[in-house]
């Protein structure tokens, strides 16, 4: 009996509180077509799973309800004409699960290796960029030459493929509004489409294991318009083009000018001197 | 006058029920006994302390992720945790507990005297207890902290330098090894030594079960043993098995770590839905509906499950074939689950039955299964499944299947064959507060992690970030996994106080009909003086109905014995 009434308040909970809890977290914004087409699939999964859950969760309930009288046992035909029926009926389930999937799956359909459709349809317009996994950050090289580390800037309304690598451990691309997980893995070439029609800013955490500074590593990526996409890339080959000017210019003076080490030699002297004047 | 010496004893005692006794002490005789019952005992005893320290693990990370930002533990603390937790409870709790099932109760149950392999089995015992050994002596210096799956290129040497990855490789290796020959004695001793007449068409269904896990172990365990091998290698003596770029990859040891993981994962639901039909037949009196059904869908979820190892690696650089592949395999175990949960459920519906502890524990385990397998069939297609791969959407649905099976299950199991196993019934009274205890715990444990998850918080982080819908769900889960943990205590605690002050079972309390309960409880070291012939599926109904006849034709009015061989 109270097992009873403890499985009827678990269906009445799971309703109560599975239903809310997952209305407000189900994928609230898809930043992709893509996202949005799989948050469709999500949710039929979802109410499908809720109404497996239930339908069984109801059976069991029904099979352990307090006995009053004697229940008669079925006899042997009538079982197996049902047991065909369940089986019939649970195999069209798994067949409809799987036909809806692969309907709505296109967007992980070009996940793989084999990239031909995607390319053909955007042959003008597809944008390829490198990221590369390093613990605990990644790096995007554009394709002028241009690389930003954390941060990811991509245009509006155009298809971006992401090819992932990485040069130390295995690490997980992990952006959720815009497309699905896919691994960065050293020796290998993985990579990922997606395509954000609004421009707007999405964040993700990288989602495998990668050693003790994982929790902080984060990819962020901006959706700005074709245009500040473009100047922003032009900006950003000219600030590196800069800043190896400089880094060359200061090596070089190293190179040539004794005095700087000597001057630094000076400084560090002094320091010390002053720390034990300090103590004194 | 014959030449048979009179002072010597019959060559074929027919009836020595009675053992005599051994002057060593109790722990010198299990160090030594290669008999498959204290084997058994021992597997399944180190599996609920394992479930304790499992559950214990659990409990302080979820304290660690209670709230966001927390300083209670730091990274490495929270990795070594969560490292050990994962092998705990898969190589400590959920694989030794269905092997030590298997091993204690299937021979009882064909009418064997003992195992074919009996020093083979031995062997592996101790082998799986060194293993466990190794794994908690490494607290003394560095436990393992690549992970629950210590994927490479993070457990090689040059990322991971300490021991702790080679604590894991060693003890894992142990232990699958160990695993791995008990499994070979059982299923030798399942091809030699049942008793006459039962042929497998009238074997028990945790009989079946038995013979599909051993086959499924005895190809899936050389193939971890193998990578396990080949990372040692990698590690000490300068390997490139899985260094990317140097003819080696990563994506093997994910191949052949995650064919074994997968494996164990449909082992213990074959295990324990066996396990469960066996109870359900007891606690209803009958058959269960569609036995051959069951068998084979049995069969079928060995199969198919196994074969769907690359669902773990959807977001992996694989060709889409795989993937696909794996999808619809996944999706396809919706038949046979959906079989046998039917046909149990069924059984149960149509009957007058006995609620006992372990019928409580089983319908209990099928409630919590069908949450984590209905949210493993919505995650196993591809779009959806790169979304909620990696977060605590999956780790919530493979945990409510496991809890499910293995811990409810496991103490269904338990406290079924408890009488046969102790010689002493189990608290019922305990049995029932500590199962809704548990029940209440794993449902607030776990349902708010499927929304953390959509909501996109990945595992294995020791800290997130504040301010999102995510941190209360992680607060009422870490009070969920408090209640969970008094209630595995409290189930533990009964397994062993049961063990003391409890009315002494008799051979057969439930009225089964399987073998085991021929034997007395617990069961003399050869367990059967005398074989029965078995002629159907339901032995001890045959020889409780002979019994009658044989009372109705001598006219006999006293009360009948109990049948003991």
């Amino acid at each position: 009996m109270s097992l009873f009434i403890a499985l009827a308040g678990f269906i009445a909970g799971l309703g109560a509180f599975a239903g809310p809890a997952m209305a407000i977290s189900l994928n609230p914004d898809a930043g992709s077509p893509g996202i949005d087409k799989s948050n469709t699939l999500h949710w039929i999964l979802f109410i499908v799973a809720i109404i497996a859950i239930v339908a069984i969760n109801l059976a069991i309930l029904r099979a352990v309800r307090p006995r009053t009288r004697h229940v008669a046992s079925k006899d042997a035909g009538q079982k197996k004409g049902t047991q065909l029926k369940v089986g019939v009926g649970l195999a069209v389930i798994a067949l409809a699960i799987f036909v809806t999937s692969t309907v709505f799956s296109d967007q992980s359909r070009v996940v793989p290796v084999s990239t031909e459709t995607v390319a053909d349809v955007n042959a003008d317009k597809q944008l390829e960029i490198i990221a590369t996994g390093q613990q605990w950050i990644w790096r995007y090289n554009y394709p002028n030459g241009a690389f930003s580390y954390h941060r990811l800037v991509v245009p509006a309304g155009v298809t971006v493929e992401l090819k992932l690598v990485s040069t130390d451990v295995v690490h997980g691309w992990n952006v959720p509004s815009l497309t699905g997980k896919a691994d960065a893995v050293p020796g290998k070439t993985n990579a990922i489409y997606f395509r954000a029609d609004e421009e707007g800013v999405h964040n993700g955490r990288s989602a495998i294991l990668s050693g003790q500074g994982y929790d902080t590593m984060e990819a962020r990526v901006e959706v700005v318009s074709p245009d500040a996409y473009e100047s922003y890339i032009d900006q950003l080959a000219k600030d590196i083009q800069a800043a190896q000017d400089r880094v060359e210019k200061v090596e070089l003076s190293n190179i040539t000018d004794t005095s700087g080490a000597a001057l630094t030699q000076d400084a560090q002297d002094k320091t010390v001197k002053d720390a034990k004047a300090d103590d004194e | 006058m014959s030449s048979y010496p009179t002072t010597m004893p019959p060559t074929r005692p027919e009836v020595s029920a009675a053992t005599p006794a051994d002057p060593r002490a109790r722990w010198a005789q299990i160090a030594t006994s290669a008999d498959h019952k204290t084997i058994g005992l021992v597997l399944i005893s180190t599996a609920f302390g394992s479930l304790f320290l499992a559950a214990l693990e659990l409990l302080l990370v979820r304290i660690q992720l209670a709230v966001p930002e927390n300083v209670f533990l730091n990274a490495v603390t929270f990795d070594r945790l969560l490292s050990v937790y994962g092998e705990t409870a898969i190589f400590l709790f959920a694989l030794p507990l269905c092997i030590g099932l298997f091993y204690y109760v299937v021979p009882l149950q064909i009418g064997a005297r003992g195992t074919a392999l009996p020093r083979v089995g031995q062997t592996g015992l101790w082998l799986f207890v060194l293993g466990g050994f190794v794994l908690y002596a490494s607290f003394l210096y560095t436990p393992p902290e690549a992970g629950i799956n210590p994927l490479p290129p993070l457990s090689e040497l040059t990322f991971t330098k300490n021991n702790g990855v080679d604590v894991w490789l060693a003890s894992t290796g142990m232990i699958t090894f160990g695993l791995l020959l008990l499994s070979i004695d059982l299923l030798t001793t399942l091809r030699n030594l049942r008793a006459p007449g039962m042929a497998w068409r009238r074997a028990p269904i945790f009989t079946w079960a038995a013979s599909i896990v051993t086959w499924l172990m005895v190809i899936v365990a050389p193939i971890l043993l193998a990578a396990i091998t080949m990372l040692f290698i990698d590690r000490k003596l300068d390997g490139t098995f899985f260094v990317g770029g140097s003819g080696g990859s990563p994506i093997l040891w994910q191949h052949m770590s995650y064919i074994f993981f997968t494996a164990v994962y449909m082992t213990v639901a074959i295990t324990i839905l066996a396990a469960i039909s066996e109870i359900v037949q007891t606690f209803t009196r009958r058959e269960v509906i569609g036995r051959k059904v069951v068998i084979g869908s049995l069969a079928a979820i060995a199969v198919i499950g196994t074969l769907a190892w690359t669902q773990n690696m959807i977001t992996a650089p694989l060709p889409s074939g795989w993937k696909y592949f794996a999808m619809l395999a996944s999706i396809s175990l919706i038949v046979p689950f959906g079989l046998i949960f039917y046909n149990l459920i069924a059984t149960v519906s149509a009957s007058d039955f006995h609620m006992r502890a372990p019928l409580r524990y089983a319908m209990g385990a099928l409630s919590l299964a069908s949450i984590g397998l209905a949210a493993e069939v919505a995650q196993s297609t591809i779009a959806v499944g790169t979304q909620l791969q990696h977060t605590y959407d999956a780790w919530a649905a493979t945990h409510f299947a496991l809890i499910g099976f293995a811990v409810f299950g496991g103490l269904a199991a338990v406290s079924y064959w408890y009488p046969k196993m102790t010689g002493r019934m189990l608290n019922e009274e305990r049995a029932r507060i500590s199962f809704f205890v548990m029940f209440v715990g794993a449902l607030i444990a776990l349902l708010p992690l499927f929304g953390a998850g959509v909501d996109g918080q990945v595992t294995d982080s020791y800290r997130y970030v504040g301010g999102q819908a995510m941190d209360v769900l992680n607060l009422i889960a870490a009070v969920g996994t408090f209640i969970l943990f008094v209630g595995v205590i409290m189930s533990v605690g009964n397994l062993i106080k049961s063990r003391e002050n409890e009315a002494v079972a008799l051979p057969d309390p439930y009225r089964g009909d399987t073998l085991e309960w021929l034997t007395l409880s617990p069961p003399v070291a050869h367990n059967f003086d005398v074989l029965p012939d078995v002629r159907g599926t339901q032995p001890m109904r045959d020889i409780r109905d002979a019994l009658a006849r044989r009372d109705a034709d001598t006219g006999s009015t006293a009360e009948a014995p109990q049948p003991v061989a």
